[in-house]
């Protein structure tokens, strides 16, 4: 069983609660969804639309087209009339005058604003004659709509009620409950991404808000009482990242949350990072570029820039999460490993990813275990002298912290010594070179090769590469062409860099075809591929005008393909 | 402590006859004067000359990116107010790449303090022309001489409202010390913006030049009149008065912040297995 059902409008008219609320009440049946936001860069007006996919199974991409389609403006009548599955409802205002067999018209202006004085209600009794059409309990959306607006929720239900009153009875039979109460979590992936880094100790935030990045700030920001950690809005984000470099020599876990032009803002700081061998997670929410490009769309444009960001040569982590569960343990990941080579993590996200709701199993705060990999004042008041940078086998000089003891801690953005001082000695550069460097091999050591699916070696078969969150999406159309008697592999990445590039062209190079599938031009993982690897894919399916994949586009592409 | 005790035993690379040796010396005296264990005092700097500074003295040292001073010590201020936070570096980096911060940071009012060294050229990139540098003044990157107005540093930051305010003169060592000491106590955000000659570069503002010009603040002038202290710092560049021209505490950002009033961010422990089970509860 598999439903899909579209919200559209224009900004201001709440399409994004609309979505959460319905979002919610099919949670609280117990059923599966995914839900994702599209949306023009406006304040009012333009296009908002919410497309959410609700199933008796997990799923975790979005889809073109809808079985039911609520419409609020003539706008969205006319982007999205085309995006019907056969069969399809429609539920619009009656104001715009929509005709047919399975189309509900409601009068839900004149409603708003004569019952209830609030022209903005319009919305809530469309959603409410759609969830009756839906065959929703009247009292489970209600239940949702208090959870989203909470004290502002009484007008709200006298509106559903007048869209339930005004409904038509319902068409579709759902599915009981697949999950209890407590089973599940539902969230976004800004969400997961936040909660990841609260998990992870994070006490230190810095972000000029940008969106896609915006929403992880804000999480943290209003949880930030509760677990101790600053969150500032700095003034730019180069002063951001500089701030979070700051705080991580203090001894504070620290995170900046940007989109490409800002982290471009960010990238001497990175590279002041790498060299003062200080953590700091960047959280990168990618959207379509070059400069502002499309600001609230999504795209996988960064992969490249986020792995060669930066002057000079240092190691880095970078990890694309393919999921919202999967953003969550990432993050916590990205931290510990920051910490733990002294390097900086890149969180590679993208707008999709970042506002699409899952559902997902209950997350578990303690699978990645958090541990200190600083000197506590003990073992520091042991140590008869300290060297912030001395040279060990593994590259990874013990760390101190200021002011916890007599042993000074001397950071420099110029090449230095052993003790962190000035330097132009080049025996000690070269050896600082190699220091650093040398902690790409432990870090490598700790990452996750890609995911292959359906398991085994892809020997003699078409691959499909992917990265990032384009999983869910590739894994469905992969399934769908392999169930009509296609025979591909999808090898799909979340950890980017370091990678074990050897055992992955051991994998990939008895392959028959190599297909990347991106949402990029370039093929961005291709050329990171045929760079490491000397396997140049075949194929590359590019999408790039600022929207996710959907399953039924990519088995089209993909049947083509084979 | 001795003054003497915050010196690294290092080669400095200053030119003979610059300034920054007797704001290294005026700071160690300061610190000593305020009897601060150097393990408690972190110095961030940025890039060029006066960044250097960092290298000289024994005491806990962050010497980031060009420009990005302010900003570094900022975030270090705010996870660890256990710490004695100074950012120190040169006219170029504070006020013209790091501008930005500079002004955001007053508004913030962390109690961290500010040493522009202020000698108004480029001294690591060979003599171009600063911030500072007054108009028409001509070097190899400006044949036609400045066009721009020179920046009034501590006119900007009494407008933005910061709480200290003052000028030095490297000359005066002693004097100089003081108003550094006077700067570190206070609570708040402090500039002191410290003039200096550059013998490698500047031949306008010589050593005999700002000897000429250099007036102290008179007993009589009140440190919380801020109309005076204005006019102060929009003195004639005939008559350069040093000494502190405002001085008047208000909270700080870590007084004000819930989070930091609690006491040092960096130092809490990891968040507790329960809290974190009732934060994931709101997706339950």
């Amino acid at each position: 069983m598999e439903l899909l059902i579209r919200l559209a409008g224009a900004a201001g008219q709440g399409i994004q609660s609309l979505g959460e609320i319905l979002a919610r009440a099919f949670f609280r049946s117990g059923l599966y969804l995914h839900a994702e936001l599209s949306y023009h860069s406006r304040i009012r007006g333009g296009e908002n639309a919410f497309t959410l996919r609700v199933s008796d199974k997990p799923v975790f991409a979005t889809r073109r087209d809808v079985d039911l389609l609520v419409v609020l403006t003539a706008e969205m009548w006319k982007a999205y009339q085309k995006k019907l599955r056969e069969g399809a409802w429609v539920v619009a205002e009656e104001s715009l005058g929509i005709e047919g067999p399975r189309v509900l018209s409601l009068p839900a202006q004149k409603l708003a604003r004569e019952k209830l004085k609030l022209p903005i209600a319009m919305g809530v009794i469309l959603l409410g004659a759609a969830a009756k059409l839906l065959g929703l309990p009247e009292e489970k959306v209600a239940q949702a709509i208090q959870e989203v607006f909470g004290e502002k929720a009484e007008s709200n239900l006298q509106a559903l009620s007048l869209g339930y009153e005004h409904g038509s009875p319902p068409v579709w039979d759902l599915p009981g409950p697949q999950f209890g109460p407590g089973e599940r979590m539902l969230l976004t992936g800004g969400q997961a991404v936040g909660a990841g880094a609260i998990a992870a100790g994070c006490k230190f935030l810095a972000a000029y808000p940008m969106t896609p990045g915006t929403p992880v700030m804000e999480f943290l920001a209003q949880r930030s009482e509760r677990f101790g950690i600053v969150v500032e809005q700095a003034e730019d984000e180069i002063a951001a990242i500089n701030m979070a470099l700051g705080a991580a020599y203090g001894g504070a876990r620290a995170m900046v949350t940007t989109s490409g032009g800002g982290f471009a803002l960010m990238v001497e700081g990175l590279s002041l990072a790498g060299m003062i061998e200080t953590p700091v997670v960047i959280h990168l929410g990618q959207r379509p570029g070059p400069a502002t490009g499309l600001p609230t769309r999504t795209s996988q444009e960064n992969l490249l820039f986020a792995l060669y960001a930066g002057h000079g040569e240092f190691p880095r982590f970078l990890c694309a999460p393919r999921d919202q569960e999967s953003a969550f343990y990432c993050t916590i990941r990205a931290f510990e490993l920051a910490e733990k080579y002294q390097v900086p993590s890149i969180l590679l996200t993208d707008q999709y990813l970042v506002d699409s709701y899952a559902v997902i199993p209950p997350l578990d705060p303690q699978r990645i275990p958090l541990r200190s990999h600083v000197l506590s004042p003990e073992e520091l008041g042991k140590l008869p002298t300290y060297e912030r940078f001395a040279l060990t086998p593994s590259g990874v000089s013990p760390r101190a912290l200021p002011g916890l003891s007599p042993h000074l801690v001397l950071v420099d953005s110029d090449e230095h010594d052993s003790y962190g001082r000035i330097t132009e000695d080049l025996e000690i550069r070269k050896a600082m070179v190699e220091k650093r460097l040398k902690k790409e091999e432990g870090l490598r050591e700790e990452v996750e090769g890609p995911v292959v699916y359906p398991e085994g070696h892809p020997r003699g078969k078409t691959v499909v590469l992917g990265w990032g969150s384009t999983f869910g999406a590739l894994r469905e159309a992969v399934e769908e062409v392999n169930s009509r008697g296609g025979d591909f592999v999808l090898v799909h990445f979340q950890d980017l860099w370091p990678q074990k590039w050897g055992e992955i062209a051991d994998l990939l190079g008895p392959a028959q075809r190599l297909i990347t599938v991106e949402n990029n031009a370039w093929g961005q993982l291709g050329k990171l591929l045929a760079q490491e690897t000397g396997l140049i894919p075949h194929q590359h399916i590019a999408r790039y005008d600022g929207r996710p994949f959907v399953p039924e586009e990519l088995v089209e592409a993909l049947t083509h393909e084979a | 402590m001795k003054p003497e005790e915050y010196l690294a035993d290092v080669e400095i690379h200053w030119c003979p006859g610059c300034g920054n040796f007797q704001i290294r010396e005026a700071l160690v005296r300061a610190l000593a004067a305020l009897d601060l264990p150097p393990h408690r005092v972190v110095l961030v700097t940025g890039i060029g000359q006066a960044a250097k500074i960092v290298h000289y003295l024994r005491v806990n040292g962050f010497n980031g990116l060009h420009g990005r001073t302010i900003a570094a010590a900022a975030g270090l201020k705010m996870v660890r107010p256990d710490l004695v936070v100074i950012a120190e570096s040169g006219d170029g980096d504070l006020y013209g790449e790091g501008g930005n911060h500079l002004i955001h940071n007053i508004r913030r009012n962390l109690d961290i303090t500010v040493i522009a060294h202020d000698n108004r050229v480029y001294g690591l990139t060979k003599g171009q022309a600063s911030p500072t540098a007054p108009a028409g003044y001509t070097t190899r990157a400006q044949p036609f001489g400045v066009l721009s107005r020179p920046l009034n540093p501590l006119a900007l930051a009494l407008a933005l409202g910061a709480g200290f305010v003052a000028q030095a003169f490297s000359g005066e060592v002693e004097r100089t010390a003081q108003i550094l000491a006077a700067a570190i106590r206070h609570r708040g955000f402090a500039l002191v913006n410290v003039l200096h000659p550059c013998p490698s570069w500047n031949r306008v503002q010589t050593f005999a030049w700002y000897k000429e010009r250099i007036r102290a603040v008179g007993e009589e002038h009140d440190p919380t009149d801020f109309a005076k202290a204005m006019r102060l710092a929009l003195s004639d560049q005939e008559v350069i008065p040093v000494g502190i021209f405002y001085a008047v505490e208000e909270p700080t950002f870590e007084e004000r912040h819930p989070v930091i009033r609690r006491g040092p961010p960096a130092l809490q422990a990891f968040p507790a297995a329960e809290d974190l089970r009732s934060l994931l509860r709101e997706f339950l």
